[in-house]
Order: structure tokens, then sequence, then C-alpha cells
């Protein structure tokens, strides 16, 4: 009888009932258990052995060459970093209203997510699709249906948040980000999703369904790889960074007007002539925010107070007209500085003065 | 040494030495199983497959540092272990139950049975032997139906057809194969348990 369900168990054909039945056994004694480590061992490294494999037919060796050509095909990492103009999908939102981070659901239910508050997300039918948690939401790999519900999440500035989509692919969303994707991506057609901010995404392999990040103005095609996109709505150029691996990308209203990307360049997508301009770059820099820090390499003074702006969720008025020329590179870590620590850092370096009212910073001359 | 082992020995040298039609040799050879090992773990087609992918990956960047051709299956399994446990750990293994208990119960035993695989090369030879030793001494029907399942991986009702028996009668001898195993393998637990306890 256990001998039937551990089979049954392994071979994945068990119900859920039976593995129940299968784990009351394991836990009934110490050799149970033991013995059950070893039956999975053996099932585990005895499929396909070496010998029997190398009788295999012709066409099997030719499936595995195959394989040996997308693994190198597919076998990348790569980071695309883009900001692009206003937003089409999300109206008109440049300062988002919300402290909290906000979950819209498909459904016009409201959710807020704060620290300690974890909770099962439920669908209109009241089926579970997805578990929220303090720093990120899981949504369930359930059976698709033909209708696609979107959800959206909004990240204000200051925070962060990390999202697992229906097909496994993980999303790192940047302070003031908004993602709308679908609770359940359907059966058929393209993985789509919708993205004003910044967001670094870990696509899930699956060659029938190609990933897409929409914005704006530009598209981004992948097969399963992992990308880094920046597209806030008050930043005029894009920009993207590949560190590895191939990636399309293309104009919404003209597709034909594309380009490829090879690891380590970096192309700038100007919105007013509708260009792709290419150079090469060190990619590693562009991926600081995942770590929590701010990166800067020769970065100009009105990028960077932008930058403090989103993470630190304040407001900074420039009236210092040196600085605002200046470029500064160097790396912070969000959590262990605060505002004043990186201002009066940058004022080692060019002299000037701020005050600080509530929320609003005001830089003027020395 | 035999005929077999020499060229193999001889494959194992190009490969050192950056030949990728060597490397391809080895690819053909154990891709299929580091998969299937994975799916064990990880319960997913296409993320066996990327991890496996990985592996071949890491092989290839490290083959100065393998000793022997025994030694490439003994890193395989060694990089797609901890591939697994990490999944396992950071919760990138989809729940497969509704049962909440019971996804956590499994992915706690599936990191104790991980663990609790060495994969130095002495270790993956000797199961592998004991393994193939008792499939050998299974009644001949029964180890026609374990060998189509588990090396060939087919379906039950594939097998039912192919040897003209009933889908319940490829499970009775699938159980009956397991049975013996757990039996023959009884003896390896210990030793096993022994190998754990002295590292």
């Amino acid at each position: 009888m256990i001998s039937e369900l551990i089979y049954k168990y392994l071979a994945n054909e068990a119900t859920e009932e039976e593995v129940l039945l299968v784990f009351e056994w394991i836990e009934t004694s110490k050799k149970n258990k033991k013995q059950f480590i070893t039956l999975k061992q053996a099932w585990a490294i005895s499929a396909f052995s070496g010998n029997i494999w190398s009788n295999k037919p012709k066409e099997l060796q030719k499936i595995v060459q195959k394989k040996i050509i997308t693994f190198f095909k597919y076998a990348a990492i790569l980071l695309v970093l883009i900001a692009l103009g206003k937003s089409i999908f999300f109206g008109d939102e440049n300062k988002q209203s919300s402290k909290e981070i906000v979950l819209e659901l498909s459904n016009g239910n409201i959710e807020y997510i704060t620290k300690d508050n974890q909770r099962n997300i439920l669908n209109a039918k009241g089926d579970l699709i997805a578990r929220k948690y303090a720093a990120e939401i899981v949504y369930q790999g359930k059976v698709a249906d033909e209708k696609v519900n979107y959800n959206t999440l909004k990240i204000p500035y200051g925070k962060r948040y990390k999202i697992t989509l229906s097909d496994g692919t993980v999303v790192t969303l940047n302070s003031g980000t908004t993602l709308k994707y679908p609770e359940q991506f359907g059966i058929n057609g393209k993985r789509k999703v919708y993205l004003t901010g910044e967001a670094f995404f870990d696509v899930a392999k699956d060659k029938q369904h190609p990933f897409i990040v929409h914005s704006d103005e530009v598209a981004i095609e992948v097969l399963g790889t992992k990308f880094n996109v920046t597209a806030y709505p008050d930043d005029n150029t894009l920009n993207s960074v590949l560190i590895e691996g191939s990636i399309r990308m293309y104009e919404n209203e003209n597709p034909s007007n594309n380009i490829i990307l090879a690891p380590d360049e970096k192309v700038i997508w100007k919105n007013n002539s509708k260009k792709f301009s290419k150079q090469t770059v060190d990619s590693g820099f562009y991926t600081a925010w995942i770590k929590g820090e701010l990166a800067f390499k020769d970065t100009p003074f009105i990028t960077i107070t932008k930058i403090i702006e989103r993470a630190y969720d304040v407001t900074i008025i420039n009236d210092n007209t040196d600085l605002a020329h200046q470029n500064f590179t160097g790396t912070i870590n969000i959590k262990e500085s605060s505002v004043e620590n990186i201002l009066e850092l940058l004022k080692r370096d060019t002299p000037f003065k701020y005050s600080r009212k509530l929320n609003t910073i005001t830089i003027t001359n020395q | 040494m035999n005929i077999i082992n020499n060229l193999e020995l001889n494959i194992f040298k190009s490969f050192k030495e950056g030949d990728e039609l060597a490397f391809k040799y080895f690819y053909e050879k154990y891709f299929t199983k580091i998969k299937a090992f994975s799916i064990q773990f990880v319960y997913d087609a296409d993320e066996a497959e990327n991890i496996a992918q990985e592996s071949f990956i890491n092989l290839w960047q490290n083959r100065e540092n393998i000793e022997s051709s025994n030694g490439i299956q003994s890193y395989l399994y060694t990089f797609t272990k901890s591939k697994c446990l990490n999944m396992i750990r950071h919760n990138k293994v989809k729940d497969k139950f509704k049962n909440d208990l019971l996804n956590q119960k499994e992915r706690l035993l599936d990191i104790e049975i991980l663990n609790s695989f060495q994969f130095d090369t002495l270790e993956l030879s000797e199961l592998e032997i004991l393994i193939n030793k008792s499939i050998n001494e299974l009644p001949p029907k029964t180890r026609e139906v374990f060998i189509k399942k588990r090396f060939e991986n087919k379906k039950n009702s594939e097998i039912a057809e192919e040897m003209g028996i009933t889908v319940k009668a490829v499970e009775a001898h699938m159980t009956k194969a397991l049975k013996v195993l757990k039996n023959k393998l009884s003896d390896y637990i210990f030793l096993a348990a022994i190998f754990i306890c002295n590292n």
C-alpha cells in the first residue's frame, strides 16, 4: 500500500490526499524517513542512465544537439535601463499621492500594503490568486482563463517592493514605480506588462509566450532573461543597458524602427528625434538600486536630485546655478544614509548652502 | 582499462584543452540526467532545464579545475544540488499543494535529501552500481516496466500499450520494483548515514 503511494508520489502522479498519507508515513518513524530519503535519492539519480542513453536512436541525439544551440543562445543575463517620456498607460500621475504601496485589483478593490499585514488576495470568483507579504507579493500559477484581468501595483517615493507574477517572473520595483500586469497570464499570445518608473525583471523562460515590457513610446521583447528598465515619466530620454544576451527594442508606433542590444552596450532613445543610438558602458553600475544603493558616475546634479527625491520621498529645489552643471561620481547606501549625509558629502566637493522645511530642501549659493 | 574508458580518457583530455566537440560529448551524456535530477526538487521542467544548462556553462568555465572524467559528473551534480537548495530556500519553487503545511514539509524534506547527497565521485559510482545491480535483479517484466518508466520516461499508458498489459498492471510492477529497491538499498542507507556523520 505505502510502496504504491510512494511510487506515485515520486512519479508525480499522486493526489494531494495521497501525498498527505505519504508524509504521515514518513513522520511515523525515523526508519521510514531514512527509507524514503534513500528511495528518493535513488529515484533522482537513476533517471536516464548514461549507458542506456548512448544506445538511443539518432533522432534523440538530434534533439540534444538542438539543445546545445539553444543553450548558448539563452544562457544570458541582460540588463536594460530606460528612461522614458510621460506615461499613456496610467494617466497623469507625476507624483504618486499615497504614502503606502497600493494594489488595485481587476474588480476595482484597493489594498494597502503596510509592514505588518500579511494576507491572501482573492479574485472576483473568490479564488486565491496571490499571497501578500510586507516586502513582496507572490502570484499563484493556476490554469489560465482566456480572459486576462489586469492588476496594478503602485510604489510610492521612498519605498521599494518585489512581485512574483503568475508565470514565475520576479520583478523588483524601485521607488515611484507603477506596474500593470495580468493576475494570470493568458494561455495564448504574449505576456504583456506595462511600466512607468524603474524595475528589474527576472523573466521566466517560456519560448511560446514572449515577454514584453510596454512603455510610453518603446517596447522591449525578451524570451526569458534578466534586465532592468527605467521609464520615469519626468525623464525625457531613454537609456537602456545590456549586460549579457540579446534583446530587441522597438518603437510602439513603428516596430520596424528597432534595435538589437549587445552586451555592455547602452542605447539612448530620444523622444524628440525618435532615434536609437549606441555606446559601450560598464553595465554593473546600473543595477546598484536593487542592492539598496544609489550609484552615480559623472552624473549631472540635476539627475542626482531626481534620484534622491524618489529614494527618500523629498522635494529638492536648487537655486544654485554652479551646482546645476556639476557632475558627481560615487555610491551611496540608501538605508545607511540620510539626505543630509548625501548633501554634506556633495558640499565637500562644491560648496553650497541648504535648508530643510519638512520634506522640502532648498539649495542656495554659498 | 577497456576501450570505452580509453576513449573517454581521450575525450576528457580534449575537453580540458577547450575542445567544444568533447564538451558536446559530455553534454549529451549527462544533460538529461542532470535535468531529470533537478526536476525531482524544483518540480518544473523549464526551471530544471535552466539549472542543467547553467551547470554545464559552469562546467565549461571551470574545466581547468576538473581532474578526471568522473569528476565531470560529480561537478555537475554538486552544482545542481546547490542550485536546487538555493531555489527552495529562497522560495522560488512554486507551491504544489493547497495545503501550505504540506508544501513546507515537502521543502524541508527535499532540503534534507539534497544535503544528504555528497556527490564525490566514489559515492556517485557506488550508488549507481548498487541501483543498476538492484534493477538487474528484478523479475524480467518488472525490470522492463521500471526501465521504460524511469530511463525512457514513458507514460503508464504507453508502457501498457507496448507490453500488452493493463495500466493497473504497470502500476503494480512499479510498486513491486520500488519495494525491492527499498529493501536492497536499506543497507546503503546505513552506509550513507555513517558517511554523513563522519563529515
